[in-house]
């Protein structure tokens, strides 16, 4: 067995702003918390507007945008907000 | 011979002493309901209406064949053929959510027919059990011949079979109402809130509609069995007047438990129907209106003159009036194929409309809708461009409710999560995770959607969601009614160009 782990992307309960639902999200590890964002954002795209300047929320802070998934410390079916940038 | 006022109290009131077994192993307190009292608590139970077994034949008789005498005057295909294309989704939502449901609510009634506390209360709950058969029959009959006109109306008998995840919300709702209930809460939940309340939406307010709407034959299905709801619907009161000197502190957690849940799910039955599948010059009055006008102001009546409080949730009960099947209407609409019945995208007239019943928040909607045209004006109209107006993430759902979590707003979703146990939860709103609170051991180990995805019990694959798990096909999944072919949409490209 290698002693690399398969890393399985994390469930999460994304919310935009703007939104008239939740949607579950898959984060990857490696992936930034802009780009878990802007995943969401895509996946909203058919009844919200994309939004350049955001905040992500995330335990009610709003959190670093560069950071990865995994420095996040993001557990699986957490809740996440996406919110246009000074709205908190 | 005895004359008929001199036989029937003889008739429904035949209670008597046991000898051999005890009056706790009759009655059960499991399954008879809490607070468990002896008789002689329930031998005044008086129902208002009082009716024979002769005389409810003759009148079930009598409804019956004005029923059927309406269908052959006015129900054949040709006639339903004429109906405006959005209203017969109407129809399809009410044929697949109503009818077996009615049938868990004989299963139900014949718990209260064997296990309510007083021979009057049984004998009431048993021609209610006999009421929600016929709500079975007829609606099937009817419905079943719509079949060859439109196989969607085939989920009238097939919804409750499969895995879709408005039957998952709606099997979570009646399983819990009806189907395992006891006789004293079936009749707090059942006769009293959804009975004297609810069940109006459906079965007056939609008869309201359907009157406008030229379809007859539903008018005078659904005002027929309102007949009937109203006569059963009377086993709640005299059961709640007794509880109340017992124990009022549980009264008022049923009535905010039911009030709560019904509200989620007939808010979604009819509020979609008044506001969206009915053609706009024939709406006679907004869901919010008709709420206040045959829910609210009746129930807070009822809760006075019992001595009960409102709901701890009121207000926010009094927000969601404005928004939630507006929220629930455009998710829907953007995952309409993992439903049996179509949509329509509002008109710019019927979005004026829509603005001025529920001035609130409708700035939100209207850009949600804004949207949702623009993506129609991108791929263009038509059949083949229906799912690139469609969602495609995995919606979520309430661990309560089991509805998508579309509460609060827009701006601000209420959804919130809970560790219990070592295990996640999420609910649409606070009531919804309150009654979960209150009886964690009843809902903890029912999964919603997305854990069943999770866990493999459903295909992550959303094609194999769609016709594995919710059992639907291309030609039977919801669309959008035009394909996305508006004059008005036309209209803007053209004046924008």
């Amino acid at each position: 067995m290698s002693d690399e782990k398969v890393r399985m992307p994390i469930p999460l309960y994304g919310f935009l702003e703007g939104d008239t639902l939740g949607l579950l999200m898959l984060a990857e590890e490696g992936e930034t918390v802009l780009q878990l964002a802007r995943k969401l954002q895509q996946a909203a795209s058919l009844r919200v507007a994309r939004v350049d300047q955001i905040d992500f929320i995330y335990n009610g802070k709003a959190i670093d945008p560069g950071i990865t998934v995994a420095q996040a410390g993001f557990q699986e079916l957490d809740r996440f907000d996406v919110i246009s940038r000074g709205k908190l | 011979m005895l004359s008929r006022e001199e036989w029937l109290p003889l008739a429904r009131k035949l209670d008597w002493d046991y000898t051999y077994v005890r009056e706790d192993e009759v009655f059960p307190p499991v399954i008879s309901g809490h607070p468990w009292l002896p008789h002689t608590e329930w031998k005044d139970w008086e129902e208002s209406f009082k009716t024979s077994y002769r005389e409810y034949v003759d009148n079930q008789y009598e409804k019956d064949m004005a029923v059927y005498a309406v269908r052959d005057a006015v129900g054949r295909l040709e006639n339903i053929q004429k109906l405006a294309a959005p209203w017969m989704n109407s129809l399809k939502v009410h044929a697949a959510a109503l009818p077996l449901a009615e049938f868990t609510g004989v299963i139900g009634s014949l718990r209260g027919a064997r296990f309510g506390r007083d021979s009057a209360w049984r004998t009431m709950s048993t021609f209610g059990a006999l009421d929600e058969y016929r709500h079975t029959q007829i609606p099937l009959l009817l419905f079943h011949q719509l079949v060859r006109l439109d196989s969607q109306f085939d989920w009238a008998h097939k919804f409750y079979h499969t895995n879709n995840w408005f039957a998952i919300a709606s099997r979570h709702f009646f399983d819990e109402l009806t189907l395992g209930q006891n006789a004293i809460e079936f009749a707090i939940g059942t006769n009293f809130v959804l009975e004297t309340g609810f069940t109006n939406l459906q079965f007056v307010g939609l008869a309201s509609l359907a009157r406008e709407s030229s379809d007859h034959m539903f008018e005078r299905m659904v005002t027929s069995i309102q007949t009937d709801e109203a006569r059963h619907a009377q086993i709640g009161h005299p059961v709640l007047a007794v509880l109340m000197k017992h124990d009022p502190e549980y009264v008022q957690y049923l009535l905010d438990k039911w009030f709560w849940r019904s509200w989620r799910l007939f808010s979604i039955l009819t509020g979609l129907s008044t506001d969206y599948l009915t053609a706009l010059d024939q709406r006679p009055y907004s869901f919010k209106e008709f709420m206040e006008e045959w829910i609210i102001d009746q129930y807070l009546r009822t809760l006075d003159e019992f001595g009960l409080k409102k709901p701890w949730y009121w207000d926010i009960f009094q927000d969601e009036l404005d928004i939630y099947h507006h929220m629930i209407y455009a998710s829907a609409y953007t995952y309409r194929a993992t439903l049996w019945f179509d949509f329509v995208v509002p008109s710019p007239a019927e979005r004026k409309w829509l603005r001025q019943k529920y001035p609130k928040y409708w700035d939100d909607m209207e850009a949600v809708w804004e949207q949702v045209a623009e993506r129609w004006r991108t791929v263009g109209p038509g059949a083949a461009n229906e799912l690139g107006v469609h969602g495609t993430a995995l919606p979520t759902f309430c661990d309560l409710c089991q509805l998508p979590l579309s509460a609060g707003t827009p701006r601000k979703n209420t959804a919130t999560v809970l560790v219990r146990e070592g295990r996640k939860y999420i609910f649409c709103s606070e009531p919804c995770r309150w009654i979960f609170l209150r009886e964690p051991e009843r809902y903890a180990n029912h999964k919603d959607l997305v854990k069943r995805v999770l866990s493999g019990e459903a295909p992550a694959d959303f094609s194999k969601l769609l016709t594995e798990y919710f059992r639907l096909t291309p030609d039977t999944w919801g669309k959008d009614v035009y394909h996305g072919a508006y004059d008005w949409l036309a209209a803007q490209k053209t004046s924008s160009a």
